[in-house]
């Protein structure tokens, strides 16, 4: 998965959230100030991500989310310490 | 024409800390705490564990004329409940005409487990092994209805579910019934039945306590959530004195708000149009209150909103003054029966001239700087005590008892 | 002097099956229509009831595209467009809402019973840390009225009131009390329900659906002989109430008047007729005497009919203790004919609608009432509309009665104003 299609299906989880068009969300759209996201809809874009991408993130991570751009980061974040530890995985066996 | 004045004259109480009157209050005095890991399902898949569950509680104590078992736990509680008040009332039932006997409840999720048993045979497939009688047995005003049933009881039979307010807007409504002359007698309370439905969401939020609930500490972390049921009996003050009953306290008025803000996020404005709006039905001005029963949580949040709005409502200077305490660091949020438990409190505090404590409060908090009952319940004089009650929705409700003066 | 305030309704909203303002539904009952259509809400394959009362509802049309919708589930949804229809109606959109503390409060059996059990599904698929956020604040049963207060911006005393197919009217009586004992000047009450897999399950299980017994034909025509349950619908109906003196003060036009209103209880829950019978005298006895009125003085019904075999004749046994003989020659108005057994909602809609068809001078009929059933002795229930005489120097007199599913009654007493343009002084002579 590339950052192109990550950061297109963050946008529209983060579209059906806010109820608007995803192709009108900004790479650097701020969740509050941008799109006047309250903190209930913050936390459902964090579980709806870390659920759509299976990242099993903890609970302040993603309480820590404020941007799309740190959403794409978290997902590619979580996807390069899960090759790494395949990759540990695979060296140890 | 003066208004009737209104009494509370009996007081039943299902709770994590034990059953009845005298034990419950004994143990808040003595500052126990009844949150232990939960037991009634499995919480391995949550990252907390903690909950307030009642223990030992036999439904079939209670239940005299109908069947315990074709009941939801919630209801199970509030026949107890409402059972302990009557007899703590000494009202028998040839005492009273039951067509002038109102039931008004409270609660937050009515009965989610039943819900919850629904769900596991929609999710399994078998829709066949759903219960005929979900309609009879889930919606939250078959709580009521259950007390009036088992008690015949044919007077307004009301449902709240105003969520963790709601057993302070029963005590309103129950205030109110009787002065307009709508019943004799009232037994107005909250119940609410342990959930997975509500541990999950509370859960979620983030909003659960890992190790302590800490009300109005630094180091709070989260509420607990918990069980429970509340009923007091509600009476004129004139009734009460004709038939000999002894008077814990008289409500002088309540406040009602809503936010309008944020649907589980609190705004001390509103917590304060509450307070405010309760002072001036009862008449009584900030420096009378001698005690206030915290909604008090134990979230990072609310102690922090309310610590403000009790501000903004009695000014610094008296605010620091007056004692605060939340029964909920010994027995956690009982949601819909919270504030019906709290109103007892209340009502108790007056009668025995001692507020309970607010324990595991270690650690100062400078936006929580109100005097809290550190651990250590207190004899006091209290003339009148305040009960705050907040909600998902933005509820908000406070009522004032007070000691019932001798006329 | 602490002389209980009169209490006014000044505006009216609703949305239902049969159109969004009580004049569109009005004009629909008239013409013998109603809402009853194959569900498109959720999948009935399996089930062998198949229809009900759901309502088309695109809710962008009704609360535009300004502001995010999500957050909201149904019943919210339909709670929030019958406010906005009411604040238009009564003209409090154009006031300040916020300097006015308005309230709310809305009767509703479940809530959004679907919203709970959504949540618990997909913790329970998921895995609890995948449980939404969102849907459970929706998860407490006064989301709606919080998201109404929310949306609106009604800051006043919000409350919530269940107790099944009576909720509503039970709110609208709630309400009536608040205002007059000075709680509150203005408040919006009536009741809110949406039709859901979950309610329409458990009430087919539960046979209480037409059709859902013995696999007899769906019947749904209430106080028929032939009748075999409700068909169960959704919609929200409310009544903007205010102090006379607050209405007044601002030159809002008064509707009616709410006189009085009673609950009592069923201790038999709804098993013994008599006892059923005996509670709803009670109430409706209690109602009278808070209106300070007689049961002779009644001019009009507004009933809680719905097709089911015990309570319709259980709500005529209760009637005719209040009304005696006089009960075979009273109109009524039964709204469930047409527009279903909407719950919550329905105590609304039976008081905005006899309102407005008091207003309007003609009270729809039942259609497909082929003959009454026993102990039902209300001989004015025809298929087609009841045109009334022309107003006299008074309002017109109606009692409302909203019977529970299972031992609630509630009986609301309104006087209803003609309208300004008929030549009356609309409110100047109410008693």
């Amino acid at each position: 998965m590339n950052v192109e299609s990550i950061r297109s299906e963050i946008k529209e989880i983060i579209g059906r959230v806010a109820s608007i068009d995803p192709g009108t969300i900004t790479d650097n759209a701020s969740f509050v100030d941008d799109l006047d996201l309250d903190s209930l809809s913050l936390l459902e874009i964090g579980v709806d991500v870390d659920y759509a991408f299976k990242l099993g993130v903890p609970e302040e991570r993603l309480q820590e989310l404020r941007t799309v751009q740190d959403s794409v980061e978290l997902v590619l974040e979580k996807f390069k310490n899960r090759t790494e530890n395949l990759a540990l995985a695979g060296e140890g066996s | 024409m003066s208004r009737p004045r209104i009494a509370v004259t009996g007081i039943g109480l299902v709770t994590p800390l034990g059953l009845g009157r005298k034990t419950v209050w004994k143990r808040l005095l003595e500052g126990h705490c009844g949150i232990a890991p939960v037991r009634s399902y499995d919480t391995s898949r949550f990252n907390v564990h903690l909950g307030a569950e009642v223990e030992d509680f036999n439904p079939e104590t209670y239940f005299e004329n109908t069947d315990p078992n074709a009941v939801g736990q919630a209801s199970q509680f509030a026949v107890g409940a409402a059972r302990m008040a009557l007899t703590d009332a000494s009202i028998a039932s040839g005492d009273i005409d039951p067509g002038r006997v109102a039931v008004v409840m409270g609660t937050t999720s009515g009965e989610p487990r039943e819900v919850e048993r629904f769900n596991d045979h929609f999710v399994s497939g078998e829709h066949e092994k759903i219960d005929e009688n979900f309609i009879g047995l889930y919606p939250c005003h078959v709580i009521a209805g259950i007390i009036s049933e088992e008690f015949g009881f044919g007077g307004p039979n009301v449902m709240i579910p105003v969520a963790c307010a709601a057993g302070n807007y029963a005590m309103a409504h129950g205030f109110d019934l009787l002065r307009a002359g709508r019943a004799d007698v009232v037994l107005a309370g909250g119940a609410d039945s342990f959930s997975r439905i509500t541990y999950t969401g509370f859960a979620r939020l983030g909003a659960v306590a890992p190790e302590l609930c800490q009300p109005f500490d630094k180091n709070r972390r989260g509420m607990v959530p918990g069980e429970g049921a509340a009923v007091l009996v509600l009476e004129t003050v004139q009734r009460a004195r004709e038939r000999g009953a002894p008077i814990y306290a008289e409500i002088g008025g309540y406040g009602l708000s809503c936010d309008a803000h944020h649907m589980t996020a609190a705004d001390p404005d509103g917590a304060a149009r509450a307070m405010a709006m309760a002072l001036v039905m009862a008449r009584v001005l900030p420096t009378a209150v001698s005690y206030i029963s915290a909604h008090g949580t134990g979230t990072p949040t609310n102690d922090r909103q309310e610590t403000k709005a009790v501000k903004r409502v009695f000014g610094e200077r008296i605010a620091r003054r007056v004692p605060i305490s939340s029964i909920k660091s010994m027995i956690g949020h009982t949601m819909g029966a919270a504030s019906a438990i709290e109103a007892a409190v209340c009502s108790l505090a007056v009668a025995s001239q001692k507020v309970p404590p607010t324990i595991h409060l270690e650690t100062a908090d400078p936006e929580c700087d109100l005097d809290y009952v550190a651990n250590e319940a207190r004899e006091i004089p209290v003339e009148v005590a305040m009960n705050n009650a907040y909600a998902f929705g933005g509820n908000n409700a406070s009522v004032i008892f007070q000691k019932c003066q001798i006329q | 002097m602490s002389s209980r305030r009169r209490v006014v309704v000044t505006g009216m909203g609703l949305v239902s099956t049969l159109g969004f303002s009580p004049r569109s539904v009005h004009e629909n009952l008239v013409r013998g229509l109603d809402g009853f259509g194959p569900i498109q809400l959720f999948d009935t394959e399996q089930l062998s009831v198949r229809t009900a009362g759901e309502i088309a509802f695109e809710a962008e049309e009704h609360l535009g595209t300004g502001r995010n919708l999500r957050p909201l589930d149904r019943t919210a949804r339909l709670v929030i467009a019958a406010a906005a229809r009411t604040l238009d109606s009564s003209g409090l959109a154009e006031v300040e809402i916020g300097s006015q503390l308005v309230g709310l409060v809305l009767g509703s059996m479940f809530g959004s019973v679907h919203s709970i059990a959504a949540f618990d599904r997909r913790a329970l698929i998921a895995g609890p840390s995948y449980a939404k956020p969102l849907q459970f604040a929706n998860s407490v049963i006064n989301a709606a009225a919080g998201q109404t207060a929310i949306w609106h911006g009604l800051k006043g005393i919000n409350s919530t009131i269940a107790g099944g197919s009576l909720a509503g009217l039970s709110a609208l009586g709630y309400a009536t009390d608040l205002v007059r004992d000075g709680r509150i000047d203005t408040v919006l009450a009536g009741g809110g329900e949406e039709l859901c897999n979950e309610s329409f399950f458990g009430f087919l299980k539960a046979g209480r659906l037409a059709g859902s017994r013995n696999g007899a034909p769906a019947r749904s025509v209430p106080f028929d002989a032939d009748r075999n349950g409700f068909a169960l619908a959704e919609g929200a109906a409310l009544c903007s109430l205010e102090a006379e003196e607050t209405a007044r003060g601002r030159g809002a036009e008064v509707l009616a008047e709410i006189l009085g209103h009673g609950n009592a209880f069923d201790a038999s829950r709804g098993r013994e007729a008599a006892s059923a019978a005996a509670a709803i005298a009670r109430g409706g006895a209690a109602a009278l005497a808070d209106a300070g009125l007689n049961a002779e003085e009644i001019d009009l019904l507004s009933l809680s009919g719905n097709g089911s075999p015990e309570g319709d004749r259980h709500e005529a046994l209760g009637l005719a203790e209040i009304f005696g003989e006089r009960l075979a020659e009273i109109p009524c108005l039964v709204v469930k004919a047409g527009l279903g057994e909407s719950l919550g909602a329905s105590g609304g809609f039976q008081t905005v609608m006899l309102i407005e068809a008091a207003r309007r001078g003609s009270i729809p009929g039942i259609p497909g009432l082929k003959r009454l059933g026993v102990q039902i002795p209300l001989k004015t229930l025809s298929t087609g509309p009841r045109h009334l005489s022309p107003w006299g120097d008074r309002p017109r007199l109606g009692l409302i009665h909203a019977l529970g599913l299972d031992g609630g009654t509630s009986s609301l007493v309104v006087a209803i104003h003609p309208p300004s343009n008929s030549g009356s002084l609309a409110g100047e002579q109410a008693s």
